[in-house]
């Protein structure tokens, strides 16, 4: 995914007459834009973010229903959410692009109307940069901005890193992004952000960034500190086998408000909030 | 002139043989009842004749093995009538006759004037014709027996074989189908009738007694040995009585 | 003379009246389709000067009400097919395994779409629909198969069900182990139109027109087979051939109905019987009713699930489910029993 978005910049005309990008995306789909897009539709939560950080929010017509940040977007028109857009709604707002998180048959329909759509797969910290980067391209700002913003996440997130209590330094975390269990690995940009905070997580890279467990597996893996990534029902405690394990019964359980789960759980510019949040639940229970 | 001729049939049903060679010969132009005790194979016999179940060796319709014929040549040689055949349908009467004509008619053609002409006379010749805007659900017992015997008679077939065709008719009716059935032979139609009922069977020209799916004998109605076998074959629990020159067929208390 | 007399019977009358009702109701029933969108209902002549507007509605609008139109119609001439081969008035259109077929032909392209490197763009083309349409013709075929052919009705029925139950819970199983897919997969199992365009109505129409040429001549062989399978054969008519047949036809019009537009229930299943409450004829025009009532059953719960809560939309198989259990529940407690089966 990286080396064919070198080639791409390499494709770039970055000339006030002749600005014309093609754009492959994360599916294979490859898009091109005769000028610089200045109506947007944005189906993802955290691409809606990076376009406002961008200083573009202006350029946004239309949100999903999923998007909440920043306050100024949130009188934009809703289409829906990112599997079930509304077509006409998208339709009649006339984007020059869409901007999803899949390729699913809206984004089928929407092409087959000739509507532009671009499709972005955001699984980790890499993905979240090639995001900045293809977003100021296709915004048409100046590369260093999406530069800029990832070297002071990058450096937040560092200085974060280094408030936290030694005594959390390398305990073993199960971070839970919903009830089925779904764990956040090792490779996913939860984990990764874990990672530079110090700790390590339970869950090897090898089962993918979002592996579904066995329960079982979490409790024999007896993690020092369990984060619960989204608002869940009941108790975990009442979990059968959990109320053995250290982390529970050392009451060192995170949990978040709605806020700031939406925080944690999208890979978009506000990563560094996201390692805040972890870092201040971590700096409580490790005191 | 032998319109049906069996050679040594044989049948299965459910794996097992329920008919064992049966060599029979059914007379043109005549009506023959196939009687003979429960679970003779009554039924299958007859849907062996008419080409509905297979069978060993062959059946020949006027010297043609019936084999070799088409299904719409054989439907429309031969009309078959079965028995509690269970219509589930609102089917109208007129319509349900009409099918009668299926044979006859191409995949894509709609019903000619031909056709119409003969469900008429095929309803009228039952009593049924003021009967034919009716779903045939709406009618009593009697009254779809009759339909199914006009949609039987519509085939215009040269042989017709029924499966108890008298079931569910009243006594009157019972009698207007039998003489129904003997204009037909004189018209030349080849009839072949199931009958449980030996008064009713005796009616007939010819008679074919099955015993276990195996021929007991075969003969005129008006031998005094074809009754002989009847009564054998019933085990001497029946007599034969004659009157008013025709039979009627008494249990035979011990 | 009793040729025309035999034509005119009251039964016959009400078909005319039907097919009358019918054409009119449908006809509304397009205007209103093509005035409700993600503004609510706004009548589309006012909007006549807006070009963009103009573009919405024939884009938009005007596909996905053909579209309707048109699924309803196949799943209507299915159900009509799949009622008189099995002779059971409980027979819809998917009793062949088609639904659980398209269930987990689209599971399999969700998951092969979501993990599909770049290179593999062939997947990509495949695309939902193919598989969903592809996936029902397998079903299909693995009941023939699992049938040992055309020959026994009461097999078929029974290896339908078999497949139905088997290929729904591989579905099921696969949607579990990649639950990214899930949403998916529910807004496939409701059903919308939402992404039916041009091409799917051109795809429908062919499968249509083809469908009910197919079906119509043998209409006389369900006919026969009112009167039992022997009575059928003794009139000299290849149940195995017309049996082979009207179950293509039903895996075709099914597929391409489900692929376009996801699983719609009781469309299928209560276009006959509306027929039958109405009327009373033979399987030709039955089949023609039929589909024609399917489809303006399907264009009027499309335009409910499009208008109830816009700008958002309801999945149309939702309120099919919602109207049909209702109608068929009304016929059950009606005070005289209506349609062919008692």
């Amino acid at each position: 995914m990286k080396v064919h978005w070198l080639l791409i910049f390499a494709l770039v005309m970055v000339t006030s007459s002749a600005w014309a990008i093609e754009i492959t995306d994360d599916q294979g789909y490859t898009t091109s834009l005769q000028k610089s897009p200045l109506r947007i539709i944005s189906l993802l939560p955290s691409i809606t973010e990076t376009i406002c950080v961008l200083k573009q929010c202006q350029k946004l017509v239309g949100i999903d229903r999923y998007s909440n940040w920043p306050e100024s977007i949130q009188s934009l028109p809703s289409v829906g959410g990112g599997l079930d857009p509304n077509i006409e709604a998208i339709a009649a707002l006339k984007p020059d692009v869409v901007l999803v998180g899949k390729n699913s048959r809206a984004s089928e329909r929407l092409r087959s109307l000739g509507i532009k759509v671009i499709a972005f797969d955001v699984k980790d910290y890499a993905d979240v940069h090639q995001a900045l980067q293809r977003l100021t391209l296709i915004l048409g700002a100046p590369p260093k901005d999406a530069e800029t913003i990832w070297l002071n996440l990058l450096t937040q997130v560092h200085t974060i890193a280094s408030t936290l209590p030694k005594a959390a330094n390398g305990q073993r975390v199960y971070f839970e992004v919903s009830s089925t269990p779904f764990g956040a690995g090792e490779s996913s940009f939860i984990g990764e952000t874990l990672k530079r905070l110090h700790l390590t997580n339970i869950i090897p890279s090898s089962l993918g960034p979002f592996p579904k467990l066995n329960p079982e597996f979490i409790v024999r893996e007896n993690p020092d500190l369990i984060m619960m990534g989204y608002k869940q029902s009941g108790q975990i405690e009442g979990r059968p086998g959990w109320k053995k394990m250290s982390a529970v019964s050392q009451q060192r359980i995170c949990t978040f408000t709605p806020t700031e789960a939406d925080i944690l759980s999208r890979p978009g510019p506000r990563l560094a909030e996201g390692a805040q949040i972890m870092a201040n639940c971590i700096s409580a229970k490790y005191p | 002139m032998i319109a049906i001729n069996t050679q040594n049939i044989s049948a299965k049903l459910g794996g097992v043989e329920v008919l064992h060679h049966i060599s029979a010969a059914i007379p043109q132009a005549q009506w023959t009842s196939i009687i003979g005790p429960n679970g003779a194979g009554k039924s299958t016999f007859l849907k062996v004749i008419a080409g509905l179940l297979p069978h060993t060796n062959s059946v020949n319709i006027f010297s043609i093995p019936l084999h070799t014929m088409q299904a719409k040549e054989r439907a429309k040689k031969i009309a078959w009538l079965g028995q509690n055949e269970v219509i589930s349908d609102d089917l109208l009467v007129y319509d349900l006759v009409m099918l009668g004509r299926l044979p006859h008619q191409q995949w894509f053609s709609s019903p000619s004037a031909t056709d119409h002409h003969i469900v008429e006379q095929a309803l009228r010749s039952t009593q049924a014709w003021n009967l034919r805007h009716r779903p045939i659900n709406e009618l009593s017992g009697g009254e779809c027996q009759r339909i199914l015997i006009s949609r039987a008679l519509a085939v215009q077939a040269e042989i017709i074989l029924m499966d108890e065709p008298l079931a569910n008719l009243d006594p009157p009716h019972q009698a207007d189908l039998i003489d129904l059935i003997q204009s037909l032979t004189q018209q030349g139609t080849t009839v072949v009738t199931v009958l449980h009922d030996i008064t009713y069977a005796l009616q007939a020209n010819h008679v074919i007694i099955l015993n276990q799916g195996s021929l007991s004998y075969e003969g005129a109605t008006t031998h005094q040995q074809t009754h002989a076998q009847i009564e054998t074959v019933f085990s001497n629990r029946i007599k034969i009585h004659p009157l008013q020159g025709s039979w009627v067929v008494m249990p035979q208390n011990r | 003379m009793t040729t025309i007399q035999a034509a005119n019977f009251p039964s016959r009358v009400r078909v005319w009246r039907l097919s009358v009702i019918l054409l009119v109701t449908t006809s509304i029933l397009f205007i209103i389709g093509m005035s409700v969108g993600s503004t609510g209902i706004k009548s589309f002549i006012l909007n006549t000067s807006d070009a963009g507007a103009w573009q919405i509605i024939f884009d938009i609008r005007l596909p996905r009400t053909l579209a309707a139109w048109l699924a309803g119609a196949l799943l209507g001439l299915a159900g009509a097919i799949a009622q008189g081969l099995f002779r059971n008035p409980l027979a819809d259109p998917y009793l062949l395994g088609s639904a659980s077929g398209a269930t987990l032909g689209v599971a399999l392209s969700l998951i092969l779409l979501s993990t599909s490197l770049y290179a593999e763009n062939w997947f990509m083309r495949i695309g939902i629909t193919s598989a969903a349409f592809f996936g029902a013709l397998a079903g299909v075929l693995i009941t023939i198969f699992l049938a040992k052919g055309f020959q026994h009705t009461f097999r078929l029925l029974l290896a339908g069900v078999i497949v139905g139950v088997i290929l729904g819970a591989l579905g099921s199983f696969i949607s579990i182990m990649n639950p990214e897919i899930l949403q998916a997969m529910q807004a496939f199992m409701l059903g919308t139109t939402s992404f039916a365009g041009w091409s799917a109505c051109v795809i429908m129409s062919i499968a249509l027109i083809f469908s009910c040429a197919l079906a119509w001549p043998l209409g006389k062989a369900l006919d026969a087979l009112a009167l039992g399978e022997l009575t059928a054969l003794s009139l000299g008519i290849n149940l195995n051939l017309a049996r082979a047949i009207f179950i293509f036809i039903l895996a075709l019009a099914t597929g391409t109905a489900v692929s376009q537009v996801g699983i719609i229930a009781f469309v299928g299943l209560a276009a006959p019987h509306l027929v039958r409450s109405q009327t009373n004829v033979t399987h030709h025009m039955l089949l023609l009713l039929s589909s024609g009532v399917g489809g303006g059953l399907l264009l009027a719960a499309d335009i409910l699930a499009r208008a109830l809560i816009a700008p958002q939309e309801l999945p149309v198989g939702l309120l099919t489910a919602i109207l049909g259990g209702s109608y068929l529940l009304w016929l059950m407690h009606a005070k005289q029993p209506v349609g062919r089966y008692k």
